[in-house]
């Protein structure tokens, strides 16, 4: 079982990720930003973060830069979860210190294999 | 009565004094030797022997001197007569050396380079040999800078009157013009009263030779070219005979293509002076690509190497509506104003599209007209030069040089200066107008790609976002086991995002239509105030943190207009009035008639727009991105969309705004719309 935090600002897609992962073992945490996604992570010390891009209040570079910046969050690894496939976007994604990155549209399949690649057991 | 010669006389006085002395000296030694010989001749005894003998020898004495006298005169005579041809021919052939001499003189003279002065004064003094000491010698030489004939070099009596003047050729007298500058024909008038009308004439039209006896004017020709003339003023008729004029004609030949040199060079450097003025208001010209400071350098460069007072710029799209747009004034010369449009010398180079130069306003009878010539006083004017510039075969702008303190003869050479400045001043104008055009193209093309490319990231956000939750909901519905209730639930989430996307497709659709005027607006009579109801109760649900109040004017009543499209406009301005108050807030839609049109106001509270984005927003994509907009899903075309549907209707669209307290959206639509719709179809 892995600790997992999600930030994203689509109501949509916060639903489908809870729904999507209702049934597993995983134990999620949706925040709707990514300030509200820091507190959970200082709080939770998750396995994994997921995040969105663009994001009201704290974008998800800036969410990445802040844990990167405190060396009791700094080891988590950060997927971001991105709707454009260009290259330049997703090389910025790696830049900010990315684990790893899910292109919007996703299958839940891809999901719940990403999740599972950084579970601890 | 027969009259010795004078000569003759004195010989004879001489010879007979002679013959006395040596008679008397004769007796007086024959008297001594007699009386020493002891003979005593008594006067009285012996009278008559001895006076007979001293008659005979005084006679003899007396005839011998005569013929001596005479022969004397003979050999006097002739030796001074020989004496006489051996002087006179020794003399001519001494001129001639000497004219000989100062041809070849002038010609090493002339082998160097010289200047037109130098040439005329070696020139004059060679001439000044051959002619009696008092005939004038002037050279007058075409300058061609001047475009007129210049006195160069002036020697006897009449000079003071002939230097430094110049003559155009209209200015010389009639008869010198026509064959001797016209012709190339040598002009001599050995006597000027053999005909005294004649001579009038030209004393009339040349002061400086009146009552002169004789005169000539010779061409001088180099390579086909008429380079000046010579001119001589004989104070004594006969002076001046076509032989006499042999040697200064023969002497011409050879100045004419020094003349021709001297002229050549200095029309070269007067010419070279004048590109380089020209270069170096190129240079600076093209030194810049602002319109404005091409014309202001330019401007300022000529006026002070005209040495004018003032100089004018006025830019209009006609020579009627001319308007000063830039001056320079030297020290102390009071301005025209910017704005002044009273210029009659410019408006008047501006109809005639050329350039014009009035040497004195006060007597150029085009500028006599009392208004006008008010206006030119109360400017000042005096001479001026202006010239239109025209940009593509439009009038563009009108340059003037003006002078306030004094009448000015503007020369050729100041107007092929102002002209090639003007020429490259459109040269330079267009360029940089043709510049700002491209820059501003290559401007607004590159905006146009920033948006582009904005709107395919922000298509592609916003599509795949809907996107991800049909591809996941129905994923969902497929692979795993759900109640029906859940499986209700996904579809409802399945078709909700299925509509968004609709919505920004539509939406794209719809602009482009719009923009491109491919979009049309089906009338019918529409109540207004029942539209915004409608609107307004549709948002609601979504809603509940924004209290919605209306406050609609029933005097609204109906107008023309597309019901779907203005329920659009509205639906458009409300959900903007909800996005974009996260907070949440009261907004406020109200109506209002207002003279022949509807106006429609939307307030919120919400975060308001920045000062910048007040018009932006209505562009395509114009939507304010910053931290605070991110998570507010929009396409950025809902507001252009509520301009272009606006606009159809025949109304406007604008906003009020103050960041962080909310923003006021206002909406006219004309009222009368079918009305005149329907005046206009009859009329087609």
């Amino acid at each position: 079982m892995s600790k997992v935090v999600f930030c994203e600002d689509d109501p949509m897609i916060r639903k489908l990720v809870q729904s999507a992962l209702r049934s597993s073992t995983h134990d999620v945490h949706i925040a709707g930003d990514g300030k509200e996604g820091l507190d959970l992570i200082a709080r939770l010390r998750p396995d994994v973060v997921f995040s969105d891009v663009a994001m009201p209040e704290m974008n998800g570079f800036e969410l990445a830069d802040a844990m990167r910046a405190r060396p009791d969050l700094a080891h988590i690894p950060i997927v971001f979860m991105t709707a454009s496939v260009q290259r330049e976007q997703i090389d910025e994604c790696f830049r900010h210190g990315a684990a790893g990155h899910l292109a919007k549209p996703f299958t839940m399949a891809e999901l719940r294999a990403r999740i599972a690649q950084f579970s601890k057991n | 009565m027969f009259k010795l010669p004078r000569s003759l006389r004195l010989y004879v006085a001489a010879s007979t004094l002679y013959a006395a002395l040596i008679f008397f000296a004769v007796q007086f030694i024959y008297t001594i030797e007699l009386a020493q010989s002891g003979i005593f001749i008594a006067r009285r005894d012996n009278g008559d022997l001895l006076s007979s003998i001293q008659v005979v020898s005084f006679i003899v004495w007396l005839g011998i001197s005569l013929i001596a006298a005479v022969v004397m005169h003979r050999l006097a005579s002739a030796l001074s007569k020989a004496q006489t041809a051996e002087a006179g021919a020794k003399t001519s052939e001494e001129q001639k050396d000497l004219e000989l001499g100062s041809i070849f003189g002038l010609s090493s003279a002339l082998a160097g380079p010289l200047d037109l002065e130098q040439i005329g004064a070696f020139f004059v003094a060679a001439v000044r040999g051959s002619l009696p000491f008092d005939m004038t010698i002037a050279l007058i030489v075409y300058d061609d800078v001047l475009e007129a004939f210049r006195t160069v070099a002036a020697d006897g009596p009449r000079a003071q009157d002939l230097k430094d003047r110049t003559y155009s050729a209209v200015a010389l007298p009639a008869i010198v013009r026509v064959r001797v500058i016209d012709h190339r024909q040598s002009l001599v008038i050995s006597d000027t009263s053999a005909d005294k009308d004649m001579w009038k004439k030209v004393s009339e039209e040349m002061p400086a030779v009146a009552g002169a006896r004789s005169f000539a004017a010779l061409p001088l020709v180099s390579r086909e070219r008429l380079v000046g003339a010579l001119m001589l003023i004989g104070e004594r008729a006969g002076d001046l005979t076509p032989d006499r004029a042999q040697m200064p004609v023969i002497m011409g030949q050879y100045v004419a293509g020094s003349i021709h040199s001297a002229l050549s060079v200095k029309e070269a450097e007067a010419r070279a002076e004048r590109e380089t003025l020209v270069s170096r208001i190129a240079q600076r010209a093209r030194g810049s690509l602002n319109p404005d400071e091409i014309l202001h350098a330019t401007v300022d460069e000529l006026a002070k190497v005209l040495g004018v007072t003032r100089a004018v710029v006025a830019t209009g799209d006609s020579e009627a509506k001319l308007d000063v747009i830039y001056e320079w004034a030297a020290q102390g010369v009071p301005t025209v104003g910017l704005g002044q449009r009273d210029l009659p010398v410019s408006r008047l180079a501006a109809r005639l599209g050329r350039s014009l130069f009035v040497p004195d306003v006060r007597k150029d009878s085009r500028f006599s007209e009392p208004k006008t010539a008010g206006i030119l006083a109360k400017l000042g004017v005096i001479a001026i030069a202006a010239t239109p510039v025209r940009i593509g075969g439009q009038f563009a702008a009108s340059l003037a040089f003006v002078h306030t303190d004094r009448a000015r003869e503007w020369t050729a050479e100041d107007a092929r200066l102002i002209d090639s400045v003007a020429q490259e001043l459109r040269g330079a104008i267009a360029a940089a107008e043709a510049f700002e055009q491209q820059r501003a193209a290559v401007v607004e093309l590159e905006r146009l790609n920033r948006a582009k490319s904005d709107f395919v990231s922000i298509v592609s956000h916003e599509f795949r976002t809907p996107l991800t939750g049909i591809q996941g909901f129905s994923e969902m519905m497929q692979s795993e086991e759900l109640t029906i209730d859940e499986m209700r639930e996904y579809a409802g989430d399945i078709n909700k995002d299925a509509h968004r996307l609709n919505r920004m497709i539509t939406e794209m659709l719809d602009l482009d239509k719009m923009e491109s005027g491919r979009m049309e607006i089906h009338r019918e009579s529409v109540d207004l105030n029942a539209i915004v109801n409608e609107a307004a109760n549709r948002m609601r649900p979504n809603a509940p943190e924004h209290p919605l109040s209306l406050r609609l004017d029933p005097m609204v009543g109906e107008v023309s207009g597309d019901r779907d499209k203005l329920t659009q406009v509205m639906a458009n301005l409300l959900s903007n009035a909800v996005k974009y108050s996260p907070d949440g807030g009261e907004i406020v839609v109200s109506t209002r008639v207002e003279g022949s049109a509807v106006h429609i106001v939307v307030r919120d509270h919400g975060m308001g727009i920045p000062k910048g984005a007040l018009e932006t927003i209505f562009e395509r994509y114009g939507r304010v991105e910053s931290l605070a907009t991110r998570h507010i899903q929009g396409t950025g075309l809902g507001l252009p969309i509520v301009r272009q549907i606006v606009q159809l209707h025949g109304g406007a669209v604008w906003v009020e705004s103050t960041v962080g307290e909310g923003s006021v959206f206002h909406v006219t639509l004309p009222r009368g719309v079918t009305a005149r719709a329907e005046v206009a179809e009859a009329a087609s």
